[in-house]
């Protein structure tokens, strides 16, 4: 198995895979820490990634365009944050019970939207692969990463944006003053709620994009629960990646990798029980997390609401 | 360039200032003002009202009634962002710092910046060090705030209101966990600040520290002015009995005790700290019956280990802790209570109390399960409310009732709390952190007493202090904590300023 | 103003409430009511749209005054289900179908209380007195697209991506694998599972690892072969379909594909009733007794030998001079 693992090709088609795969977990996941790097715990990642693959591709498959389709679906995204920012933050329900109670919301409504409108399984040209002129040549590299389509692109793109937004901008300094200390940002005069919003906002809309991109950048048609349980698992992939944009990157790149690669050793035919070639993903995501180097870098405020009058 | 803008505040007035909160009239009226180039001392017992006054002048709380002129103009303060605009800054009670930021990132926090989009933490740097050197702050904008002692901290806090050119600036009890030296040289930084012009308000429990630093001080009571006086018209005597309406003790005769048995005994205790590094060298001591053990030495020499390791709360890796003859060590804290064991922690808002919970519900946390408290599984609320009431009369707690959740009193009223609850068990061992930190005159005089009736009773106390005075006029002997390890013991009847000083610094005579 | 809204809101709240207790229209003694539990949706283009669609055209013959059908989606998790078992039972519908395997020991467990109503569920042979099992022979299906795959493929290599190696879809592959095996020994069969039955996504990955690896026929099972099959038509290759025949989706790509007749199992069920048997039954869905068929698609060139050879096959197959094995337990 190691010897045809080896060989170019085999590794480039799993790592390429992985990269596919990694998408959707990288958008919903990078918007899940900025909304957490800010204080607030959004479970409801995976009902608005569903409702947004919804949106996308209704409007794709009603209208044609793309380009419409991603617009709505961010805008969904975004429509499903504002819910959640005026619940937790506005209102300050516990943002463990409100995120569920989003989550339930974006399945349902996505079902019930789907059952009304379109009632039956359609596909839609999606996104085609798009080669990076001179990038998509290079050895190895250039299959591997650059011979995706468009949102591939944007998610991986995100990766160092997300980044330099936070620890190099000031709006950056003022998201995680807000999360770790929300009383100390207040007296500087930042607006914790504004703050908030914008950032559960943003969140929103990256799991908009992630969505989006499942049913109009990957699988190309719309079904029910199409998320499969993704978003859960991007919000997972927010603490193994203690909540910077690179852990999140590596974690969403193992996940999906180590994803791609036991698909491949099933497709290979290689002797391994199928039960314990799914589980490896999950299984070496924990094992990494146990590993990795333990420094609690929690946002002290996440997932506590803030109330002035406390102070 | 390195002084911001003084002189935009030429005067700042409040008048007649009024903000309730549920149950209490925090504020009843209060007339308040200050010029720039001069420190306005603001004095008061807990709960009178001073932080609740400032919170209004920066914009936190807005008040009920009353009004606010800036240089003569009437204004309306709506946010602390429309403060800081108008040149005011807020040094707070407790710290408003982000601990895994950098001291720069801290700094400039909110603030727009001269590369846009792009923060300029090097160019922020830069400033910070101009005004570190103008106002004697020094500090590294590079460490992250949770590298540095309190002091430090506390610079940081200053130049944060500096940095966005304050001209007014509000010090709410800003050396209560300063040591002598660091108040020393916070005080030459203010004696600069009101040299070039700045207007500022100074609040401390701690009356040397208002004759040594202000102009004028104005005493509040009950949410009122109840009097306003220049600092050399006056003295400590004088303002500590217009603070608490009557003339007060501020030092001790202690009744002549031969200490008994020993109560509390710990060989070679060794534990580390958060950071996983030793903090505690085989420190070896011994308290008596009837005897006050203080200990001193500069914050962050061990003393905080010291206490969580005889009380079970930190894993003790070395040693032994024995209390009336029991071994301890390593016990759970329950049982190290039931051992007969008081623990007044330091960090009172989040060791002492459960800041959500109710007064009674706080001042039983630890005794409710057994009689008279409690009959059988349920509790007696008719004698827990008797209990409660005894203790807040006794103490003089000032809470509206005891249905108030703990979090509104104010934080001497808390320390009075704990301590209520914690002397009403009759402890053979008391250990006290800091346990007038922050507290007023008046109950620092009542506590005071309370432990030296302990004493006569036949407690055996650990007195942890940074406040050597303190130290000084309780403790019938003094150990010094320097780095982990116990530097020497004194006598406290022979012991000198200078002499404990060189020991904290770590000069063994 | 605002008084007046709330007032209207609150009549409102309460007429809804009322509506949607009302207790159902009393029916005539021979409508029989149905309550249909599905573990995905009703359009899932597999296992579940097929019993429902089966169920509506059973309704269509007999008559929308003659029954009455409930659905209910998305009851994956055997625990919700359960209690939606007990509510029909109680509300008094005479047929309750949960269709899964994993229903099967909540059935047993709720079907005695309620003796006069009967219950069905599937895959499975084990009956009880008031309940019906239900079994596709899905490997008889599975071997004759086997033989399609088998005789067409021209890189000898063929995907199967399978959800969960368990039920009806072990059975489909083992047949698959056993009549490509028939026609062309050199082709390997590489049998694959998502491990679920909803990822779509990860469907699709595997058909496209599938196809990397120089596969030219795929086929797979279950709600999550959608995402499999549009992967597929992106490249221009053919599916085997199961369940049902997805080419009205995928007119391009699902050449042929094994349908379950449902109607024949629910009609059989609701006649046994008129004959007072409540349970008991073990209903397979076999080519010989009609309830599975095989449909080509008419847009693909197959090839006369190909057709015939499957044609022989399924004619041995009805006559039973051919029985596609199962995997021993
Ligand atoms: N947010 C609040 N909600 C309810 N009551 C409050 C609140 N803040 C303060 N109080 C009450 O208002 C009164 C004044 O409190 P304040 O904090 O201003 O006192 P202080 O003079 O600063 O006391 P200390 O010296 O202990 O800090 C106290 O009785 C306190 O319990
Ligand atoms: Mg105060």
């Amino acid at each position: 198995m190691i010897n045809e693992l080896l060989k170019e090709g085999a590794l480039i088609l799993i790592l390429a895979s992985g990269v596919r795969l990694a998408t959707p977990y990288l958008f919903a996941a990078l918007g899940e820490m900025i909304g957490q790097r800010s204080g607030v715990l959004n479970l409801g990642v995976d009902g608005t990634m569903m409702l947004s693959a919804f949106t996308a591709f209704y409007v794709t498959f009603a209208s044609g365009s793309l380009a419409l389709g991603v617009l709505v679906g961010v805008l969904t995204g975004g429509l499903m944050g504002l819910i959640m920012a005026v619940v937790s933050v506005t209102m300050r329900a516990e943002q463990g019970i409100s995120g569920i109670g989003l989550h339930l919301f974006g399945l349902g409504m996505s079902n019930l939207l789907f059952r009304l409108s379109l009632g039956a399984i359609s596909t839609v040209e999606g996104f085609r692969p798009l080669s990076v002129p001179i990038l998509s040549d290079l050895p190895v590299i250039g299959a591997v990463f650059f011979r995706h389509n468009v949102l591939v692109y944007l998610a991986f793109v995100l990766v160092p944006v997300a980044w330099v937004v936070l620890f190099r901008t000031p709006l950056g300094l003022k998201i995680r003053a807000v999360g770790e200390n929300p009383q100390a940002a207040d007296t500087l005069g930042v607006s914790v709620t504004g703050i908030r919003y914008l950032c559960v906002i943003i969140g929103g809309m990256m799991s908009g994009l992630a969505g989006t991109y499942l049913s109009i950048g990957l699988n190309n048609m719309y079904v029910d629960n199409i998320t499969n349980g993704m978003g859960w698992i991007a919000v997972a992939l927010v603490y193994f990646g203690r909540w910077h944009p690179w852990g999140v990157l590596a974690g969403s790149l193992l996940f999906s990798v180590v994803n791609a690669l036991q698909i491949w050793v099933q497709v290979r035919g290689i002797a391994i029980p199928y039960e314990f070639a799914v589980m490896m993903p999950y299984v070496l995501t924990i094992v990494a997390l146990a590993f990795a180097v333990r420094r609690a870098q929690q946002p002290a405020a996440l997932s506590k609401p803030y109330e002035r009058a406390e102070a | 360039m390195a002084t911001a803008r003084p002189g935009i505040i030429t005067s700042l007035e409040m008048c007649g200032i009024v903000k309730r909160f549920p149950g209490v009239l925090a504020n009843d009226g209060v007339d308040f003002d200050v010029r720039a180039g001069e420190v306005h001392a603001l004095l008061g017992e807990n709960g009178a009202g001073k932080s609740t006054l400032m919170k209004i002048l920066y914009g936190l709380y807005q008040p009920d009634a009353g009004e606010i002129l800036l240089n003569g103009r009437p204004l309306n303060i709506a946010s602390p962002a429309q403060a800081i605009r108008l040149g005011i800054g807020m040094i707070h009670q407790h710290f408003m710092l982000i601990p895994p930021l950098t001291v720069a990132e801290n700094v400039i926090i909110g603030l727009p910046s001269s590369r846009r989009i792009f923060v300029d933490t090097d160019r922020a740097a830069r400033r910070i060090s101009e005004l570190a050197d103008a106002y004697g702050l020094q500090v590294d904008p590079r460490a992250f705030v949770w590298q540095l002692a309190v002091g430090e901290q506390q610079r940081v806090e200053i130049i944060k209101a500096l940095y966005r050119g304050a001209d007014l600036l509000i010090l709410d009890e800003p050396t209560a966990v300063l040591t002598p030296q660091e108040v020393d040289e916070l005080f030459a930084t203010l004696r600069q600040m009101k040299q070039n012009g700045h207007a500022l308000i100074f609040i401390t429990h701690k009356l040397h520290e208002v004759m040594a630093i202000s102009d004028r001080v104005t005493v509040l009571r009950d949410g009122r002015v109840v009097g306003r006086v220049a600092t050399q018209d006056t003295d400590e005597a004088a303002l500590a009995r217009m603070m608490v309406g009557r003339d007060v003790i501020r030092t001790w005769e202690k009744p002549a005790i031969t200490p008994g048995q020993v109560l509390l005994s710990v060989e070679d205790l060794e534990a580390q700290s958060d950071k996983g590094t030793p903090a505690l060298k085989r420190v070896s001591l011994e308290v008596r019956e009837g005897e006050i053990v203080g200990i001193a030495g500069v914050s962050g020499n061990g003393q905080r280990e010291l206490a969580e390791a005889i009380t079970g709360l930190r894993p003790v890796t070395g040693g032994r802790v024995i209390i009336a003859d029991r071994d301890v060590t390593n016990c759970s804290p329950a049982e190290v209570l039931a051992a007969g064991l008081s623990f007044i922690p330091e960090g009172r808002m989040t060791m002492g109390v459960i800041k959500e919970f109710s007064v009674w519900e706080n001042a039983i946390l630890e005794t409710h399960a057994q009689p008279p408290l409690a009959r059988g599984m349920f509790l007696d609320f008719k004698r827990i409310a008797d209990h409660t009431r005894r203790l807040i009369g006794d103490y003089e707690v000032k809470t509206p009732s005891q249905e108030t959740p703990v979090k509104n009193l104010s934080g001497g009223n808390i320390q009075k709390l704990i301590l209520a609850r914690e002397l009403s068990r009759a402890p053979k061992v008391l250990v006290a952190a800091q346990p007038t930190r922050g507290v007023d005159v008046g109950a620092t005089e009542y506590i005071h007493r309370r432990l030296i009736e302990q004493r006569s009773q036949g407690t055996a106390t650990l007195l942890i202090s940074e406040d050597l005075d303190e130290i000084m006029a309780l403790s019938d002997r003094i150990a010094v904590m320097y780095e982990g390890q116990i530097m020497g013991v004194v006598r406290g009847d022979e012991a000198s300023p200078e002499q404990l000083g060189l020991l904290m610094a770590g000069v063994r005579s | 103003m605002q008084k007046y809204a709330m007032f209207m809101f609150s009549v409102l709240l309460v007429a809804a409430l009322l509506v949607a207790c009302a207790p159902p229209t009393p029916v005539a003694p021979e409508k029989v009511r149905v309550a249909l539990i599905l573990p995905s949706t009703i359009d899932d283009l597999a296992w579940s749209q097929s019993m429902y669609e089966g169920v509506k055209a059973v309704q269509a013959e007999l008559g929308e005054d003659r029954m009455e059908v409930t659905v209910t989606e998305n009851l994956w998790n055997p625990v919700d289900a359960a209690a939606a078992i007990r509510d029909f039972a109680e509300q008094g519908y005479h047929l309750i179908i949960a269709h899964g395997a994993q229903y099967q020991n909540s059935l047993f467990e709720i079907a005695p209380d309620f003796p006069d109503t009967s219950f069905a569920y599937g895959t499975s042979f084990k009956t009880g007195d008031n309940i019906f099992a239900y079994d596709p022979q899905a490997q008889e299906g599975g071997y004759l697209l086997g033989i399609i795959a088998g005789m067409m493929t021209k890189t000898n290599k063929i995907g199967v991506v399978g959800p969960v190696e368990a039920g009806d879809a072990v059975k489909y592959n083992y047949g698959f694998v056993q009549g490509v095996a028939s026609v062309n020994p050199d082709a390997e069969v590489s049998v694959t599972y998502t491990g679920s039955f909803g990822d779509t996504a990860g469907a699709g990955e595997m058909a496209k690892t599938h196809m990397d690896n120089g596969a030219d026929f795929l086929t797979g099972t279950a709600q999550q072969a959608v995402g499999a099959i549009q992967a597929a038509k992106e490249r221009g290759v053919p599916w085997l379909g199961s369940d049902m025949d997805q080419s009205v989706v995928w007119p391009d790509t699902v050449m042929a594909a094994q349908v379950y007749n449902w109607k024949e199992v629910v009609r059989r069920m609701v006649d046994a009733r008129v004959e007072g048997k409540k349970g008991g039954e073990h209903l397979s869905l076999s080519f010989a007794n009609g309830r599975l068929s095989l449909h080509f698609n008419d847009r693909f060139n197959i090839p006369a030998d190909v057709k015939a050879k499957v044609e022989t096959t399924l004619q041995a197959i009805k006559d039973g001079s051919l029985v596609v094995p199962l995997p021993s337990e």
